[in-house]
């Protein structure tokens, strides 16, 4: 290359070149300059020729030219320098070389520097050196964790050959690092060598076997649990060339794993149990369950158990179940077979009614037995007095064991705990393990004592629940069978709630009166009554106690009426209870008629006396004179006769119905006995022009007096008749309805007057000219001799209907 | 025939006898207990007809010491109230409350003297 070609080729380096390229004399004056330094330089490149170097850069640019000169001038050596530009977020890096350009002399005459952008460069050396830092740290990390891992971390080779051990598995294993070094895989046991190799199979294919659960083998020989996680070992190409294993000791975990379960098991069943006592009230129930749960083989696991209750009023502790088998065959056979475990509620229940756990077993039996006083002094009353649980490892050693107990129930050992409610010992429970002869341990008692909470509160609210049963059944009870009518009306006289009498005085089902207005099922109105108690107790808020005169139901009734607030205070409605006295008045009133009859019976033996005798001798005088006169005379004789014979007659009526008759009872048909009191009327009727009805069922017996029932009824026949006009009817029927007889005689007569009906059956009242006034009263005597009632219903202008009720024979 | 007529009314004593003589029969009265047991004793009546409220004894008495004496003598009870439910086992053969009609006391009489 000649020299024109040698500066023609290092003019187009010069320029096309991406470095900047700056010439400095020795004075810093800038020589030459190419274009690529434009990007470091404010000023075009062409004006800065020939000025200070210094003063175009240093100060003003992120690179000083003149600093990486300054050396070579000095020595006379090329001289490189990085110097730092930008921001800290956006750093520039560039790297100045500067090259002496010497004279003949060696004279450094001028220096040529390079200015080379590194900022790339710069930054990826940065991130390298980070992350190898890195590396190593996780490296060490990664090292001191599988150093000083809990797990053993042991790798091996393809062939099984251990490759690497740390101190987890010296510790796990007992094998120390050099023992197990290049050894075939010491801790895998001999049954699962064929399993491990089928492993390094799959390891081989690169499989990954994470968290499996094995057993291996200490160097002593223990076996061991583990949870294993296998990976393979790769190499930079990505080939399998080792194993490496995490093994952790899980022995001690698995082993309070299992415990757990167990407890778990055991407390979901007895929550089960507790679960189910909550939700029977049945004491029974509750105390069959409670000791089920403390003999199941899966519960508390005992063999036998007994609940004994305090009885209060006897001061004793009474037997009140027992739970357990009766010999050692029951308890291998049937009792070792009775678990919860997979049974449901109702399988349970079922075997606690008649499976093995059913009542009235042997055992059960000879537990109701017992009756320890509470006065003696023994373990089981020192539970109940001392609210304590004892556990009795050998009775022959406990001087207070319950005697009972060990010679009926031979037991050698047992444990009792208190059953306490609110405080309040309710009773103890007491277990043994007679058959298997297990010791009971205090982990049992603890249990046993937790359970017994449950037990007594379960059995505290059973009782409870029992007493407000029973109490609420007894209100019920007297609700409900009380005679007199009970209800309860709301504030706005709706009824809420009534008792049997109710229903019945009302002839109304239950139905038909909850939930209707008081006023409209009582006294068919249409608004309150204000005469009604319970209106009274509404606008006044007080009780009111009064006889009433019910217009609507008919009677006398005493009503009491009296207010319920609730809890809070506000009326809420009334209680009323309706006595019906319409009975206690008739009866009132018929002991006062009765005491006129006797009073009336004194005076009829005087009069009897004192007026028959004279009337005899009078009437007989009168009659043989009559057979010695003629004429005129004859006739005023047979007039005093006549006379004298009525008298006698109105005489007898009177005392007759003074008398008490002597009653005759036999059994007659109804129908003759009506046929019979028809008979002496049969002529009269026809007379008049009465038309006689007669209505008579199947035959009807009944146990009366018939001479008396007769007179009884032919008094009313006689009315009847009497009342009805020529061609009126008469009605005469005799029918049973439920457990009585009737006979009922009706006439189309005028009627009975409203003020004459309640006197129609008092002695001497008449309305007849010439009656005597004792006809109904006698009737109305004989039919309450014979225990029937006579009822009259009567329409003023229609007639009257009179029925007399006779009790059938067979009721009586 | 001799019926023994005992009433302490006199006029029902003279009745009756006057009545029983027209029938044919021989009658002797008494107004008290005393005079009955003596007429009874000594006429020896067949038939007795006799009151129970009497001023001295009662009838009741008076029936029982005659059935003593005679245990077959026919008694008729005649009074003018109406005892028989008080007194319910008695031993006379008959019972009857006076009347002015004395059609069924004879009746009677004659039934009884007949029986014998």
């Amino acid at each position: 290359m000649n020299i024109a070609d040698r500066e023609k080729f290092t003019e187009v380096i010069f320029e096309n070149i991406r470095d900047g390229i700056v010439m400095l004399d020795k004075d810093f004056r800038i020589r030459a300059v190419n274009s690529s330094m434009g990007k470091w330089i404010v000023e075009p490149v062409s004006e800065i020729i020939g000025k200070d170097c210094r003063e175009i850069f240093h100060d003003r640019s992120s690179i000083c030219p003149h600093c990486a000169a300054l050396n070579t001038f000095e020595t006379g050596e090329p001289n490189v320098i990085t110097q730092k530009g930008g921001s800290n977020d956006s750093p520039s890096f560039a790297e100045l070389s500067a090259y002496p350009v010497k004279d003949e002399t060696g004279q450094v005459m001028e220096c040529v520097v390079f200015v080379q952008d590194i900022t790339d460069r710069m930054l990826c050396h940065d991130e390298v050196l980070r992350l190898y830092n890195e590396v190593t740290q996780t490296k060490e990390y990664l090292e001191g964790i599988i150093e000083n891992s809990a797990d053993a971390i042991v790798t091996s080779d393809l062939n099984g050959l251990i490759t690497s051990w740390n101190k987890g598995a010296e510790r796990i294993y007992g094998f120390t690092k050099e023992e197990a070094l290049g050894k075939f895989l010491p801790f895998v046991p001999e049954f699962l060598i064929d399993p491990e190799w089928e492993n390094n199979q799959r390891m081989r294919n690169g499989e990954v076997l994470r968290r499996i659960e094995t057993f291996r083998k200490r160097k002593d020989g223990k076996i061991i649990t583990v949870s294993l996680t296998l990976s393979p070992i790769k190499n930079g190409a990505g080939d399998v060339i080792g194993i490496s294993g995490i093994t952790r000791d899980i022995s001690e975990k698995k082993d309070v794993e299992k415990e757990l379960v167990r407890r778990n098991q055991e407390l979901s069943r007895l929550f089960f149990i507790s679960s189910a006592m909550r939700g029977t009230l049945e004491l029974e129930r509750i105390l069959r369950m409670v000791l089920t749960a403390v003999t199941m083989g899966d519960g508390l696991g005992f063999n036998r158990a007994i609940l004994f209750l305090i009885d209060e009023n006897r001061n004793v502790l009474k037997g009140a179940m027992g739970v357990g088998p009766s010999s050692h065959e029951e308890a291998f056979h049937i009792w070792g077979k009775l678990s919860m475990e997979r049974k449901t509620l109702p399988d349970i229940m079922q075997d606690i009614e008649i499976g093995a756990l059913k009542k009235d077993s042997f055992f059960d039996r000879l537990s109701v037995g017992i009756d320890i006083p509470l006065t003696e002094e023994t373990i089981l009353t020192k539970a109940v007095k001392e609210k304590t649980l004892f556990n009795i490892e050998d009775v022959t050693k406990e001087p207070l064991s319950d005697a009972v107990l060990v010679q009926q129930m031979g037991t050698q050992a047992y444990a009792v705990v208190p059953l306490v409610s609110r405080n309040k010992v309710l009773g103890v429970l007491w277990v043994d393990n007679y058959f298997n002869r297990r010791p009971i341990t205090d982990e049992d008692m603890k249990f046993l004592t937790a359970f017994s909470n449950h037990v007594a509160s379960a059995i505290e609210n059973a009782r409870l629940f029992e007493q407000v049963k029973l109490a609420e059944q007894e209100l019920e009870n007297i609700f409900e069978s009380i005679s007199d009518m009970v209800y309860f009306v709301t504030e706005d006289y709706v009824v809420k709630s009534i008792n049997k009498a109710v229903s019945r005085r009302l002839g109304k089902s239950p139905e038909e009166i909850i939930g209707k207005k008081c006023y409209e099922v009582f006294h068919s109105m249409s608004e309150p009554w204000t005469k009604c108690p319970h209106h009274k107790t509404v606008e006044t808020r007080t009780s009111f106690v009064e006889e009433v005169e019910d217009p609507f139901l008919g009677g006398t009734c005493i009503i009491s009426s009296s207010p319920i607030f609730d809890t809070a205070g506000a009326f809420i409605g009334t209680v009323n209870i309706v006595s019906d006295v319409t009975e206690l008045k008739n009866l009132r009133e018929r002991v006062i008629k009765t005491e006129r009859m006797a009073a009336l019976g004194e005076v009829a033996a005087r009069v009897a006396h004192e007026i028959r005798n004279p009337l005899v001798s009078l009437g007989g005088f009168a009659k043989r004179l009559e057979k010695r006169l003629d004429g005129g005379l004859k006739e005023y004789a047979d007039i005093i006769a006549k006379e004298v014979e009525r008298l006698e007659t109105i005489l007898n009526e009177i005392l007759g119905f003074v008398k008490e008759a002597r009653i005759m009872k036999e059994t007659v048909n109804a129908g003759k006995v009506i046929e019979e009191v028809i008979a002496p009327m049969q002529a009269e009727i026809e007379d008049k022009g009465v038309v006689l009805v007669k209505e008579f069922g199947e035959p009807i017996e009944i146990f009366v007096d018939p001479n008396r029932m007769k007179d009884a009824l032919l008094n009313i026949l006689r009315n009847s008749v009497q009342a009805v006009e020529a061609g009126g009817t008469v009605t005469v029927k005799t029918y049973r309805k439920e457990s009585e007889c009737v006979f009922e005689i009706a006439d189309t007569g005028p009627g009975i007057s409203e003020a004459d009906k309640p006197f129609i059956f008092d002695p001497f009242f008449t309305t007849k000219k010439t009656g005597t006034g004792l006809g109904l009263t006698i009737t109305h005597r004989i039919i309450e001799e014979h225990a029937g009632r006579i009822e009259v219903s009567t329409e003023s202008g229609k007639g009257s209907t009179f029925s007399v009720f006779i009790p059938l024979k067979n009721e009586k | 025939m001799k019926i023994l007529i005992v009433d302490d009314d006199l006029h029902i004593q003279r009745l009756y006898k006057e009545e029983f003589e027209d029938e044919g029969y021989e009658v002797v009265v008494a107004s008290n207990g005393k005079e009955a047991m003596e007429k009874f004793e000594q006429e020896a009546p067949d038939i007795v007809t006799l009151d129970i409220l009497l001023p001295d004894v009662d009838g009741i008495r008076i029936l029982r010491q005659m059935k003593e004496k005679n245990p077959k003598i026919p008694v008729i009870m005649s009074t003018a109230y109406d005892y028989r439910d008080d007194f319910a086992v008695w031993a006379s053969e008959a019972y009857i409350v006076k009347s002015s009609d004395l059609d069924e006391l004879k009746a009677m009489i004659k039934k009884l003297l007949n029986k014998q």
